[in-house]
């Protein structure tokens, strides 16, 4: 049997700690899972595990020998394979060169695609992996894509196999068919770290589970004696939510309806209302189809049926241009490459949406557009030393001000917050909701969508659980505890 | 700015920041030394004919480079202007020989219609160009490339492969005139600059383009047209290439399918010398402006100073291999 340790490692980062001492042990022949909300500190862990973090303190201990890792290949040489989430073959090669890539076997200075093949099959069966070696990579489906990751990482003969989110992306088959193959793995006595957010599979594929939070290990227990109550109250703890001032106050007149909007695979059947200074959140896991909703509804992708009713008027086929009319703005999930310019400077991307505004005829007025730019500084607190710098200068916090800055100056009646907290820190946090907030003060409405379910609880009115693309449940922040929420978004019963 | 927090280093040591002003200004420092060693080694060099000279000399393909700057800008490339420089000369000299022929109007009045089909043609190919790439997703490269040879055949095909003289005299005031002794083609050269440089840096439009061009998911989730702009920028430069057309026939007083080739490349080697990123979001007008001078005073220098023809082509090609290395590490130090 062999085991990895690690033995009070810790990981500093400028003005943040992401482990905290965090000594942990996990035996071969088991899958281990291991858990947290974002930011507790796993997928730091998994990172040093694989090479591509290197820990502040502390060590990480294979079979009794400290391991030091110069980059990700020096871990897999030394017996620790990582399969992420993004799937890293290429489209355009079979399967065995895929999974030989780099290092197929050779016969004089020629591949010896014979034997490149006949190991490749071998592997396959062994694993009982039922696809051909000579498929192309680009004719599987995700789930088959998700095995071959295993494959390879496994033709490395590895001790330690790392398993990001394999799941996320699959369909109920294909993940049975994972789950088999895993199981496998097991009885070839390797340590299997298992990754993922869906926790109603951990009783189904895991043996044992690994809590983090904020940093610190907070304990380790085997499957068959945790229940789920107890699971999620060792993910979040004692939940300290801040409170929604009181002066906010919702009016009756409707600005958005959305009904029975339906986009194949992603959502269906979606309706709600927003009424004027509302802040409406979506509570929902990855993949559950908030942010599709969120961008369909924008106009920034498409859907099949239902309709769009803004301020009573409906929206035929929205675009972002005809929506941004209407008053709606949206600031996306990932700021870095559909929030923001990054080679454009500040003052460029506070002033990217609200051309229109700015421009008497073709011209921009360049009055306006430096009191535009002043403005959002100025009101949403930015910590700029220069407006012209890149914006790409900025901490992730103040960019998204920036994002959420370029929005307003559109002077919307509707803003989109997508994961307007992902990335940044606690302070920056306080100052997004106190924006969101003053926003609902001049009669703004606002929906939110967040991974993190407590902010939804801290900063919204009103809570829709969007579970597999369909809404599940309407709520009031004050009629739910942090865990019904999360367990709602998730699945089944709090309990 | 009251909530402003100034802790960045760049803006203590005086002196990196005025090493930080020179490296912007490069191009022009090296165009200075460039023109003050050639005052004192030619005798030819700084004289008022020899600086219009230069000016006439860069006018034609001066036109497109602007029109290429917007386009590069966009993050988009437009290899068929070459093509479409032949096939105005052509167009120009066929219709308005057909029309003069036909009797409806006279030689003099046909031209300008000819002229006018020549910019509509123009505009189509370019809107052609934006529609492919833009619907599609191809790049334009490969569009542009396919649009060049098409274009040359047409041109090719309807002019029979002979030229095209059927041209009103007054025709070659455009393309060899003077006013006030400066060449008229000059005097268009600026007036294009002039006009791109201000649609560039003072309307929403030009904004529009750097943000297509800096990020186009970014710029569509703002609500811009991403395709409208690209589509207007293929335009912008076809335009260009038609008017840079209508200058060589009068020039020259033909039409013919042989025009224009290769030029493509001295177009966009001064824009990358101007310092416009080929990877688009960043780009100055003037950069191109000041990028065809420091062209046109360098091939001007080497012929006065009899350099060998086939060494110029060296010296070119390095100098766009040194200009798009200095952009991109300019780049690659923003980025970081």
């Amino acid at each position: 049997m062999s085991v990895l340790e690690t033995n009070g490692i810790s990981k500093f980062y400028p003005g943040t700690v992401a482990l905290n001492r965090v000594s942990v042990s996990f035996e071969s022949g088991k899958v281990h899972a291991l858990l947290g909300k974002n930011g507790s500190g796993k997928s730091t862990l998994l990172k040093i595990f694989s090479g591509a973090v290197e820990p502040s303190q502390g060590e990480v201990i294979l079979d009794g020998v400290p391991l030091k890792f110069h980059d990700p290949s020096d871990a897999l040489t030394k017996g620790i394979a990582t399969v992420y989430q993004e799937l890293s073959l290429v489209p355009g090669l079979t399967v065995a060169e895929n999974i030989f890539l780099g290092r197929m076997p050779t016969k004089g200075m020629f591949v010896d695609w014979k034997k490149t093949y006949e190991m490749a099959d071998k592997l396959l069966k062994e694993l009982g992996v039922d696809i051909s070696a000579d498929r192309m990579v680009s004719d599987l489906s995700v789930g088959q894509a998700q095995m071959i990751e295993i494959v390879k990482a496994m033709s490395y003969n590895p001790s330690v196999l790392q398993l990001d989110e394999p799941t996320s992306a699959l369909a109920k088959n294909e993940i049975d068919s994972l789950f088999k193959m895993i199981r496998k793995l097991k009885e070839k006595n390797v340590i299997i770290i298992y990754v993922t957010h869906r926790l109603h599979e951990l009783w189904e594929i895991a043996d044992t589970c690994t809590v983090l939070r904020e940093g610190h290990y907070i304990g380790k227990s085997s499957m068959q004696e945790l229940k789920r109550k107890e699971l999620i109250g060792m993910m979040f703890g004692e939940v300290e939510l801040q409170t929604r001032p009181t002066d906010l106050t919702i009016m009756n007149e409707v600005v958005l309806e959305i009904k029975g909007l339906t986009r194949k695979n992603k959502f269906q059947d979606v309706s709600f209302q927003l009424r004027k200074g509302e802040i409406v959140g979506i509570a929902g896991m990855l993949g559950s189809g908030r942010t599709e909703l969120l961008k369909s509804i924008f106009g920034a992708d498409s859907f099949d049926s239902g309709e769009i009713y803004c301020h009573g008027k409906r929206m035929k086929s929205p675009t972002p241009e005809k929506m941004k009319k209407a008053g709606l703005a949206y600031t996306p999930e990932d700021r870095k490459h559909e929030g923001l310019i990054q080679i454009a400077s500040i003052k460029d991307n506070l002033c990217t949406a609200s051309l229109n505004s700015l421009a008497k005829g073709p011209f921009i007025r360049k009055e306006v557009e430096s009191e535009f730019v002043r403005r959002q500084v100025d009101d949403l607190q930015i910590k700029v030393a220069d407006v012209t710098h890149q914006v790409s200068s900025l901490s992730g916090g103040n960019q998204q001000k920036v994002v959420v800055g370029n929005w307003l100056n559109t002077k919307p009646s509707i803003m989109f917050f997508d994961e307007p907290t992902r990335g940044i820190d606690v302070n920056a946090k306080q100052q997004i909701f106190q924006i969101i907030w003053e926003q609902s003060r001049k009669g703004i409405s606002s929906i939110m969508v967040s991974s993190e379910l407590e902010e939804l609880l801290e900063v919204c009115h009103r809570i829709l659980i969007l579970r597999n693309g369909r809404i599940a449940g309407e709520y009031v922040p004050e009629d739910l505890t942090i865990e019904e929420l999360y367990a709602l978004s998730m699945g089944g019963e709090a309990s | 700015m009251k909530s402003s927090i100034a802790n960045t280093k760049d803006n203590l040591p005086l002196f990196s920041s005025a090493t930080k002003k020179m490296s912007k200004h490069a191009l022009e420092i090296v165009l200075l030394l460039i023109i003050i060693v050639m005052t004192f080694v030619s005798n030819g060099f700084l004289t008022t004919d020899n600086l219009l000279n230069i000016l006439r000399n860069m006018a034609l393909q001066g036109c497109i480079a602007f029109g290429m700057t917007m386009v590069i800008i966009a993050g988009e490339i437009d290899l068929s202007i070459g093509s479409t420089v032949a096939l105005t000369g052509v167009i120009v000299g066929l219709t308005s020989g057909k029309l003069a022929e036909s009797g409806i109007m006279s030689l003099d009045v046909a031209v300008i219609v000819g002229i006018l089909v020549s910019f509509i043609i123009a505009g189509l190919i370019g809107m052609f160009n934006g529609w492919l790439l833009t619907k599609y997703k191809v790049p334009s490269f490969i569009i542009t490339l396919a649009v060049m040879n098409i274009v040359y055949g047409i041109a090719a095909v309807i002019s029979k492969g002979f030229p095209v003289t059927t041209l009103p005299s007054w025709y070659n005031v455009l393309g060899a005139g003077q006013i006030y002794k400066i060449p008229v083609p000059a005097i268009i050269l600026l007036a294009v600059f002039a006009l791109i440089f201000v649609v560039m840096n003072y309307t929403k439009f030009g904004r529009s383009v750097y943000a297509v061009g800096g990020n186009p998911e970014s710029a569509r989730l703002s609500g811009i047209n991403v395709k409208k702009v690209k589509i207007v920028c293929m335009m912008a430069v076809q335009l260009c290439a038609a008017l840079s057309g209508v200058l060589v026939s009068s020039q020259v007083m033909s039409g013919s399918f042989n025009f224009g080739k290769g030029w493509e490349m001295i177009v966009i080697s001064s824009v990358i010398i101007g310092g416009t990123s080929l990877f688009g979001g960043v780009g100055k007008v003037w950069g191109t402006f000041v990028g065809l001078i420091f062209l046109g005073v360098l091939i001007n220098a080497m012929t006065l100073l009899n350099v060998n023809e086939y060494i110029q082509y060296i010296v070119r090609g390095c100098l766009i291999l040194a200009a798009v290395l200095v952009t991109t590490i300019q780049l690659m130090r923003r980025r970081s």
